[in-house]
């Protein structure tokens, strides 16, 4: 299993109104040697609950730096205290680099790629664009950059450097949903419609060989319809979905009332697919088998506590995991336990496998 | 611009990390894994009790490497239940993947209580002949739903089966040529017997025709053709493969 390293952040800096780049010196350095478009998962407690945040490198391969870009979401306490809080000399815990937001490079090909990144979605966007570039001399790289207006366009100054150091073989389209442009082509979404329009005289979608897409939901809809319709197959398509999907704050486990009683039987209430069931079995039987048991379709595979499919949440009473070799303990401090390999121990228990 | 992740998988979105991965969606796709898994490891396990029946070194040679790829492609899958913390090194080693019970047991298409593995590979192979008839129709089996799961809306896992996908189908043409081999040897009646054996056994595979999941797997991304339509697939090419070698579909 993976674990958390320490980190010391070295620069914070402003790329627009409400982002950091933060760039961070491992202790370990070997453990945070990435490969480009990978992100990097971040831990920090606040109010004594612990949040896990992911943030795309924003590095490239050759500049030699671990470079995060965080954008503050509302509402998000993460991206908040990263934006308002965090300083030079700080220190920080890490996961490795993770994710599979890249395809291999090769110093002898001559490719043609092609990215879409909106908002915040540029930051593992810009990592390839980087890393690719400088490793494929023969390569291109066509960004199309989605954004509410001129003065949210984070890297805006970089990409323009890049255009400049990278001459001919880097181009950049920005569409603005805002602020009007010479081009009308160039003002509004980027939508599947968009992408067509685009393909007819910017992009030569014939030419292309792979593409990258990240930013919100309906965008990569559009764009990746707007692909295969064009010819491109699943595999030239690579997505990364960005952090406006992650979930957001848990709420905390309900205190149980009822406390442990004499009787070895239980009333399980358990949710699925967003109906409730309740049953009532002997304290030896598992919540999973409970509800197998009662014909509810739960999720598990290897019944031996190592896979965690089975996982759910316990919303009220007490139960007792014998064996756990998936959840970590954030995790069970959120109440979730394996179903597999947990007894009830209060006469009542509310558990939920949709949460 | 906000799109619930129900609404974004439903209209055939992407995921791309545990992270951004719903609770009931971690569930279901987990349990999708773990069937690949165990049958990949279950199957290598029962095919490398007969490496050494193979006739001649190149037999001996092609199910070695049977047993390896399948093997590999059970780490690849795995690897991915590890990024959702999945205890992969007990994992591989939590159920006797050799065991099998008895040719003539009536399980039906159910599973085991102990493992995921398809109900096929709980069922022992009979012999060299009987092994490579096993392999022609499970093989094509695996070619058909790894078709159906390399358009799985978990990028990763999408990703693996393209890559193993080619190296499964190998197999199945290497089943092919073996079948070719014995057929001219005189093994035609007893291949024959294996292969009424052995169908309604990997057909079953392909679960039952109505199943009331399907409809929300669909909404998640995580299918697209019904059981009915894989088995379907599978029964034209596999009678299809018996065909050419000179044997019939039971």
């Amino acid at each position: 299993m993976a674990r958390f390293h320490d980190l010391t952040v070295t620069d914070v800096h402003k790329t627009i109104r409400d982002a950091v780049v933060v760039t961070l010196t491992p202790d370990d350095p070997e453990a945070f040697d990435f490969i480009q478009g990978q992100y990097l998962t971040f831990r920090r407690d606040f109010d004594g609950e612990e949040l896990r945040r992911s943030y795309s490198i924003c590095a490239g391969k050759p500049e030699g730096v671990l470079q995060v870009g965080i954008k503050r979401v509302e509402g998000g306490a993460f991206s908040t205290w990263a934006n308002e809080e965090l300083k030079v000399g700080d220190r920080v815990q890490a996961l490795p680099p993770m994710g599979g937001f890249h395809t291999p490079l090769d110093p002898a090909s001559a490719r043609n790629y092609l990215g879409f990144a909106g908002g915040s979605g540029i930051t593992p966007v810009l990592s390839i664009i980087k890393t690719t570039l400088a490793a494929e001399p023969q390569s291109s790289f066509t960004l199309v950059y989605a954004n509410k207006g001129v003065n949210t366009i984070m890297f805006r100054e970089e990409l323009e450097d890049l255009k400049n150091l990278y001459m001919g073989r880097f181009n950049v389209i920005h569409i603005l949903e805002a602020d009007a442009q010479e081009i009308d082509l160039f003002t509004g979404l980027v939508t599947e419609e968009k992408c067509a329009e685009l393909f007819k005289g910017w992009i030569d979608i014939e030419s292309v060989d792979m593409t990258y897409i990240c930013g919100p939901e309906p965008m990569m809809l559009g764009i990746a319809k707007a692909l295969r319709d064009h010819g491109l197959s699943d595999a030239q398509i690579k997505f990364e979905l960005f952090a406006s999907a992650q979930p957001g704050r848990l709420k905390r486990k309900a205190v149980s009332q009822d406390a442990a009683s004499a009787a070895n039987q239980a009333t399980i209430s358990v949710s699925l697919d967003g109906s409730t069931r309740t049953v009532t079995v002997g304290k030896d039987v598992s919540v999973l088998d409970a509800a197998l048991d009662n014909s509810i379709d739960a999720p598990y595979a290897c019944k031996a506590g190592v896979c965690s499919t089975c996982r759910c949440r316990v919303l009220e009473g007490e139960v007792e995991m014998v064996t756990n070799h998936a959840l970590e303990d954030y995790e069970v401090a959120k109440g979730y336990v394996l179903s597999c390999q947990s007894f009830p121990v209060t006469d009542r228990v509310v558990v939920d496998y949709d949460q | 611009m906000d799109m619930s992740i129900e609404d974004y998988l439903s209209k055939g979105g992407v995921l791309t990390s545990p992270a951004n991965v719903p609770p009931r969606y971690r569930g279901e796709l987990m349990k999708l894994m773990a069937i690949f898994v165990d049958s990949e490891l279950a199957g290598a396990a029962g095919f490398a009790d007969v490496i050494n029946a193979g006739p001649g070194i190149k037999e001996r040679i092609a199910a070695a490497r049977i047993v390896l790829e399948k093997t590999d492609h059970a780490e690849k899958v795995l690897r991915i239940m590890g990024e959702f913390g999945a205890d992969t090194a007990r994992y591989a080693n939590h159920h006797p993947w050799t065991a099998r019970l008895d040719r003539n047991a009536d399980i039906g298409v159910n599973r085991s209580a102990h493992d995921m593995r398809l109900a096929v590979f709980n069922y022992p192979l009979q012999g060299w002949g009987d092994a490579v008839a096993m392999n022609l129709l499970m093989g094509r089996a695996v070619g058909v739903q790894l078709a159906e799961f390399q358009l799985v809306s978990y990028q990763p896992l999408a990703e693996a089966f393209r890559a193993i996908a080619p190296v499964e189908s190998r197999h199945a043409e290497l089943a092919e040529e073996g079948l070719e081999r014995l057929i001219s040897e005189g093994q035609g009646e007893a291949l024959q017997a294996s292969v009424a054996y052995w169908w309604p056994r990997v057909e079953g595979s392909f679960g039952q025709a109505e199943s009331a999941k399907f409809e929300s797997l669909r909404a998640m991304g995580l299918r697209r053709s019904t059981n009915a339509e894989l088995r379907q697939r599978w029964q034209a090419e596999a009678q299809g493969a018996l065909t050419r070698v000179g044997l019939e579909r039971p």
